[in-house]
């Protein structure tokens, strides 16, 4: 009864020590220096345009503080397609920080999220739903979509098993390969996919034309009529999954270990080119998975034409990951910070007299900061090796030691004691032959005994 | 260059001190562990004082204190008996302190010039004038026998010259006290003998040094005087002159250390490990690393391969345990089954234990903890998962067992990051993890590499007790008495190829060191034997 409370009382305190707590503060660090930045930034261009009053500054660090809130009377709207725009971010996110715990740094997600949403919009625009139920066509554009990202992922892992190339020069590469390949196949494949319904031109028809749509279980009437639907969810659940293979499991056993050190994983038996290879096909599967996510929404264009500008939420999942120290379960919270942060940067163009070209301005000065976690995380670690540790249930191995030193030690006492014993009896058997002899020799003996016996152990 | 009788008297009384250096009570803390304890130090003028303690005893931390490296909680540093306060190298290179650190800190791409006066390169307006500095240079060369040339590239050149570079870096600078952290380390027989007459005529010449070791034969040989820590606190200083070898370890260690190992005679059975033709390509060089080693390891035996380190022994080791891959035709036969094409994997899961020459590099997962290291090649076995599910509780048993077993000291037990654990404690960690997963072949390399005499002693016996328990072990040392002492047979190996095969009773040092060096050599065309 008493093992219990114990062992998660110990599991807490180690908690407590792996740093975890250590990269949360850090990452509020980051925060609010990159606020604080923008704030003086704001402050700064009240100061030169004219006709921005110093107050608006004040008004306009609140606005963005403010996120979804500051969207005065359409809050639950602003807030629904937050939370529905986090989610490609969380999985690129994901993507991001699978591939760092292996010791690659995944800038390929922008490319393999273009990979994933053409594969997805294909397969969902091109089966017919008369013939095949939509929920499986829904299914199968996201199988489609997962496997092509992972497909395009594996491309830079096995360069970088094979030849050891670096997989930063070949994820650029793929992104760009990718963002061709897409414009090229849907120009080619000509009006099959391409809106021209609507006004708008260089934009693929939505899903919902066919009838194929994530399920919104009603979440986006109860957000305002915002594209919310389950996708979080699912996102949610991945996260929580991969935390789980990341940390409990063998497999992220040896991925951690090759991200750590690949020689010694090679010499301990794993197969170090192949978990670098299924690293890199995982995170494309996921950014793949957040493209599919996002255009199965039904409801979202799609921009064809991409061969000139890769997608925001790809590259966004580098300071995702990292405000997150690469936590799958931190990248929920750090993907859904950003995005908060970006509404209150367009309500900060919508109402105040900055411009639109502050928001990104002040969202990206945050995003900076974001980066420097790690340095402020090893600054506060840094600092408490100064404090003398205190360390609640702490084994102490140099006690244990001695303890142990001193069990011996007192077994060899006793082991002497009888030896002692022995001789005290042999010499009193002698005083008795010697009858009556004065000194008393046995008196002397055993204590010349015990004194020799201490320094020896 | 005589401010001794300048020296002022300081308020304390202790004006005039003898000591060039005095280090008081200094204690310095880190998670989990004091490292030093209360602390004293004191080096005189012009004498080679040694500090001497087992692995993690914080002699490495002492010094790093004394060069700025840590701010020590508490205690004071004393220069010429005057407080000092050093905050950074820089401060301790402004007081005279230099420092040759265990890992050299050269330029590799830099030539040998170029690295000495990295950072207080001469000038004038910008414009470097090497000139003058080269002059220097050799002068310094000269006086103190440090033989260098000036212009190679240091990875060109020897690890013996690029330590006599670090010397020269040290000289050039002024400095009065030079620190040698672990300087033999990973030199030669002949480079440490030319390396302790150098550390000589730098002490006849006035300079005081500090000498970090945990080698007795070099304390005896070149110290004047003897501090000696044992985890983590004072135990002692000795004059040299008047101590022995046996008493420094009891000190350093706390009880009486043996020296040679106890062993009764080898009772070879059937063959575990047989190598025909082995060989291998080399990375640096044309020529084959390894050409033709075609050896036999027995069950219940230790065969050491001997050798000046650089012969293709480690080449040899990463072909065996699968880390390099050998060249056609050569065969790997491991209990009567061809393993030459084997993963690693199958070769660990089917009784090969492995110590390998670089902890860092391949034996341990720096960043993982000492618990996750323990089962670095085990995690995947029922015993410790459950459906791809890492059982942590058996790990965490397991591994509190294997640290009580083979004293493996660290700040927080299994949880302990293995990056933050001394070296010889990192070392015993491996070597607990080795010899407890099941093996029939023991392949060690320098296994007692950077330990002290006490932790030497256990590892010796522990790989004693694995040979008698059935074990074949391929033990490759670079240390004569190691080599002498352990095997039960010895395999030269000279230039890739195995010279001569000796009995550890019949042979002398002095013949060993003959094959060794390629001056003698077996017939026998590479150690074949039965």
């Amino acid at each position: 009864m008493n093992g219990k409370p114990a062992k998660t009382k110990k599991s807490f305190s180690e908690f407590l020590r792996s740093g975890g707590v250590g990269s949360v503060v850090a990452s509020l660090i980051c925060i609010l220096g990159g606020l604080l930045v923008g704030f003086i930034v704001l402050i700064l261009l009240a100061a030169f345009a004219e006709d921005i009053p110093f107050s608006e500054a004040f008004k306009g660090i609140v606005t963005v503080l403010g996120g979804p809130f500051s969207g005065r009377d359409n809050v639950m709207f602003q807030m629904g397609n937050m939370i529905f725009q986090a989610v490609p971010l969380i999985m690129t996110g994901l993507s991001v920080a699978i591939a760092f715990k292996t010791g690659l740094f995944n800038i390929g997600a922008p490319g393999q999220y273009l990979m994933g949403a053409m594969g997805t919009l294909i397969v969902a625009l091109s089966i017919p739903t008369t013939v095949v139920p939509s929920w499986i066509v829904w299914i199968l554009a996201l199988l489609t979509g997962v496997l092509l990202g992972a497909l395009w992922g594996a491309i830079p892992g096995f360069f970088k098993a094979k030849f050891n190339v670096n997989e930063v020069i070949v994820c650029i590469m793929t992104n760009w390969i990718a963002a061709n390949i897409v414009s090229w196949v849907f120009k080619s494949t000509g009006d099959k996919f391409i809106n021209i319904a609507e006004t708008k031109v260089n934009f693929i028809r939505k899903t919902v034309t066919n009838g194929v749509q994530t399920p919104t279980l009603g979440l986006d009437e109860l957000f305002g009529g915002s594209y919310m639907d389950i996708s979080i969810f699912i996102a949610i659940a991945i996260a929580i999954v991969l935390y789980i293979v990341i940390n409990k499991t063998t497999f992220g056993y040896e991925l951690k270990a090759c991200g750590f050190n690949k020689n010694a994983s090679k010499y301990a038996g794993m197969n170090e080119k192949r978990n670098i290879m299924l690293s890199m096909a995982i995170a494309g599967a996921l950014a793949a998975c957040g493209a599919a996510l996002w255009c199965l929404n039904g409801k979202q264009d799609f921009k064809w034409d991409t061969y000139q500008t890769l997608p925001n939420d790809g590259f966004n999942g580098i300071p995702a990951a990292l405000l997150a120290s690469n936590n799958p379960v931190g990248v929920i919270f750090s993907a859904v910070f950003l995005k908060y942060i970006s509404v209150g940067g367009s309500n900060l163009a919508a109402q105040t007299s900055f411009n639109e070209y502050v928001s990104p301005l002040i969202i990206a000065v945050i995003i900076y900061f974001s980066g420097a976690s790690k340095l402020i995380k090893d600054l506060l670690a840094k600092k408490s090796t100064v404090v003398p540790p205190k360390i609640p249930d702490r084994v102490d191995y140099y006690k244990v030691a001695a303890e142990i030193a001193e069990d011996k030690a007192e077994a060899a006492a006793e082991a002497e004691a009888k030896a002692e014993k022995a001789v005290t009896e042999e010499a009193k058997t002698a005083a008795v032959e010697a009858a009556a002899d004065p000194p008393d020799p046995p008196d002397v003996l055993p204590g010349e005994e015990t004194e020799k016996g201490g320094t020896e152990e | 260059m005589n401010n001794e009788a300048a020296a002022p008297v300081g308020a304390t009384g202790e004006g005039g001190s003898p000591y060039v250096i005095e280090m008081r009570n200094i204690t310095k803390m880190f998670p989990g562990i004091i490292a030093n304890d209360n602390v004293t130090l004191q080096l005189r003028r012009g004498e080679i004082h040694a500090l001497l303690g087992e692995n993690g005893a914080g002699k490495s931390t002492l010094m790093s204190v004394l060069f700025g490296l840590y701010q020590p909680e508490k205690g004071e540093i004393y220069k010429d008996g005057k407080k000092v306060t050093i905050n950074d190298p820089n401060d301790a290179n402004a007081l005279g302190i230099g420092m040759v650190h265990q890992h050299f800190k050269l330029v590799d791409v830099f030539t040998v010039l170029d690295n000495i006066i990295l950072g207080v390169e001469p000038n004038t307006a910008g414009f470097l004038r090497k000139k003058d500095a080269r002059k220097k240079v050799m002068e310094l060369s000269k006086n103190y026998g440090l033989n260098v040339d000036p212009d190679a590239l240091v990875e060109d050149i020897t690890v013996g010259m690029q330590q006599r570079t670090e010397i020269l870096k040290m000289l050039y600078r002024d400095n009065e006290i030079l620190i040698f952290d672990e300087p033999t380390a990973a030199l030669t027989p002949q480079e440490v003998t030319e390396l302790m007459q150098i550390i000589k005529g730098l002490a006849a010449e006035g300079k005081s040094i500090l000498f970090i070791s945990h080698k007795l034969n070099e304390i005896m040989e070149v110290a004047d005087r003897c501090s000696v820590l044992r985890k983590g606190k004072y135990i002692g200083t000795v004059d040299i002159a008047s101590t022995t070898k046996e008493e420094l370890s009891n000190m350093m260690v706390g009880r009486d250390v043996k020296f040679s190992v106890d062993k009764e005679e080898a009772k070879p059975a059937e063959t575990v490990l047989e190598i025909k033709n082995l060989t291998v390509k080399s990375r640096i060089h044309k020529k084959n690393a390894v050409s033709n080693v075609s050896l036999k390891v027995r069950a219940g035996e230790i065969v050491c391969i001997a050798g000046i380190d650089g012969n293709g022994q480690t080449e040899f080791v990463s072909a065996v345990s699968g880390l390099e891959k050998p060249e056609a035709g050569s065969q790997i036969i491991l209990c009567g089954e061809d393993v030459t094409k084997k993963s690693i994997r199958y070769k660990n899961t089917h009784g090969v234990s492995h110590i390998p020459e670089d902890r860092h590099k391949h034996g341990l997962v720096l960043d993982y903890t000492l618990e996750q290291n323990l089962v670095l090649q085990r995690y995947f076995e029922p015993e410790f998962q459950k459906h791809g599910f890492i059982r942590f509780d058996e790990v965490r048993k397991y591994s509190e067992d294997l640290i009580e077993k083979f004293d493996v000291r660290s700040g927080q037990g299994p949880v302990t990051p293995a990056r933050t654990m001394s070296g010889g404690n990192q070392q015993k960690a491996i070597i607990a993890r080795e010899l407890d997963r099941k093996h029939k072949l023991l392949i060690a390399f320098q296994p007692t590499r950077g330990l002290d005499v006490g932790a030497i002693e256990f590892i010796h016996e522990q790989i004693v007790a694995t040979r008698d328990a059935g074990a074949a072990v391929l033990l490759v040392s670079l240390e004569l008495e190691e080599v002498m002492n352990l095997s039960d047979r010895i395999l030269v190996m000279y230039e890739g190829e195995i010279t001569g095969e000796l009995d550890p009773k019949t042979t002398t040092i002095q013949e060993l060191g003959l094959y060794m060096a390629g001056a003698k050599r077996q017939k026998t065309g590479g150690g074949d034997n039965a």
